[in-house]
């Protein structure tokens, strides 16, 4: 019955990181794009200089930061992936979630200290792997700037 | 240049292709390359074992101790009687060239009795005093001496560095993670497939002997009745047992099996039993065997 249990286990585990990964998965997208509806009017660019119509006041380092993990679903089928190769569709879906929500709070950041225009935004990411389920850090910083008032 | 920042694309970085359908090709997949990789291997091994001469085998255990000699006279006389037993069984059966069978036992309440590489087949006294005739335990006995004639210990052997190959690259590739696991629980439940298969042939040698010896198979019944009623002792008698994860097939079968096998013979399924042979039987009284 040992055999029965274990693999009962697995399949429990493999369902419940399945189910609830997608339920989280479906309520993340539709957070994230409420609120880059709201954000909208926040600028962010990758260009290391300020365009030459601006003129700031002011200028500051802002930055977003996500931690997100993989699901013991996501991990099993990264597994069988890595035997055979190909793109992961599985990851793709964290990794663009993480992105944008770590620029949505740059975003936030920005908004909350008066600006309206980022630029130089850059993307930096770290995998915090220590157990079997992975993890990984997504960075965006950038430069915010506060227009002159009229 | 008018700066503005538009939605992020969707369905560009990120697919929308369903998750389960990527999972099912994979899992299904390595499934199935995994089974007919422990499926071949398995049968490869099986088919070369009875084809490599028996003198490699027994140049390969030749430094093994051999097994456990009771050190008291009481077992000693008890081994005795098992080994000739045995010898006398072995005498009807195509063992390949050089294999002698040479019986240990063992002084533990285990109820079991296993052969292994170079001939050697090992009883526990726990099974010894569970038999009630001398042909139940020539049953177990014929059963074991089969597994050697047959060379499955070879061919286990041969089964378990392959497949154990196999594993040790798979699960190397899939990580550290519960991939590599569940593809060696895959592998391990397709051994045990032919583990059974095993079993299910050294049973029917066993039984042609026994019936060769004694005239009937009776005491196959018994043993394998025995091995039931046990099991419903210890508690499992409710719940149903689940033969795929069995190494060997079910005991209620066995019974079964042995009973179709007496009928489409001709051979009775019950007769006189012979009883267990004095040092034997002293066994039964839960008198120890001084190891």
């Amino acid at each position: 019955m040992g055999a029965l249990l274990e693999i009962g286990l697995f399949v429990t585990l493999l369902a419940l990181g399945y189910g609830v990964g997608r339920v989280l998965e479906r309520r993340h997208y539709a957070s994230i794009r409420r609120r880059e509806r709201e954000l909208a009017d926040v600028l962010a660019f990758t260009m290391r200089f300020p365009p030459a119509s601006t003129r700031a006041q002011d200028a500051f380092l802002v930055c977003g930061s996500v931690v997100v993990s993989s699901d013991y679903f996501k991990t099993f089928v990264a597994g069988l992936r890595g035997l055979v190769g190909g793109r992961f569709r599985g990851y793709e879906s964290l990794l663009e979630r993480a992105r944008r929500e770590a620029l949505l709070r740059l975003k936030q950041d920005a908004l909350a200290r008066g600006a309206r225009l980022v630029v130089c935004v850059r993307f930096e990411s770290t995998s915090i792997t220590s157990g079997r389920t992975p993890s990984i850090e997504v960075v965006a910083y950038g430069t915010a700037l506060v227009p002159r008032p009229r | 240049m008018k700066l503005r920042n538009r939605a992020p694309a969707e369905g560009i970085n990120a697919g929308e292709e369903h998750p389960l359908r990527e999972f099912a090709w994979l899992a299904g997949g390595a499934i199935a390359v995994l089974v007919a990789a422990v499926v071949a291997l398995s049968l490869g091994a099986q088919w070369l074992a009875p084809k490599l001469p028996y003198r490699y085998e027994a140049r390969l255990v030749g430094e093994l101790p051999a097994p456990a000699a009771p050190k008291d006279e009481r077992g000693r006389a008890a081994l005795a009687e098992l080994q000739a037993l045995a010898d006398r069984l072995a005498a009807r059966m195509a063992l390949p060239e050089g294999l002698r069978v040479t019986v240990g036992l063992r002084d533990e309440g285990i109820v079991n009795a296993y052969a292994t590489l170079g001939g050697h087949t090992v009883f526990f006294r726990g099974l010894v005093a569970r038999l009630d005739s001398e042909d139940a335990l020539a049953t177990v006995m014929a059963h074991e001496i089969a597994h050697l004639a047959l060379r499955h210990p070879a061919a286990a052997l041969g089964r378990g560095l392959a497949v154990g190959l196999v594993l040790s690259v798979v699960s190397a590739e899939a990580g550290r993670g519960v991939a590599g696991a569940a593809l060696g629980q895959t592998a391990s439940l397709t051994l045990l497939s032919f583990n059974r298969e095993q079993e299910r042939e050294a049973d029917r040698q066993a039984l042609r002997v026994v019936a060769a010896e004694y005239g009937h198979v009776g005491g196959a019944i018994d043993l394998f009745e025995a091995f039931e009623s046990m099991r419903r002792a210890r508690g499992e008698g409710g719940a149903p047992q689940v033969e795929w994860l069995q190494t060997h097939p079910l005991t209620e079968r066995r019974a079964q099996a042995a009973r179709d096998w007496a009928a489409a013979h001709g051979v009775p399924a019950d007769g006189a039993r012979r009883p267990l042979p004095p040092a034997l039987a002293a066994l039964r009284g839960g008198a120890a065997v001084q190891r």
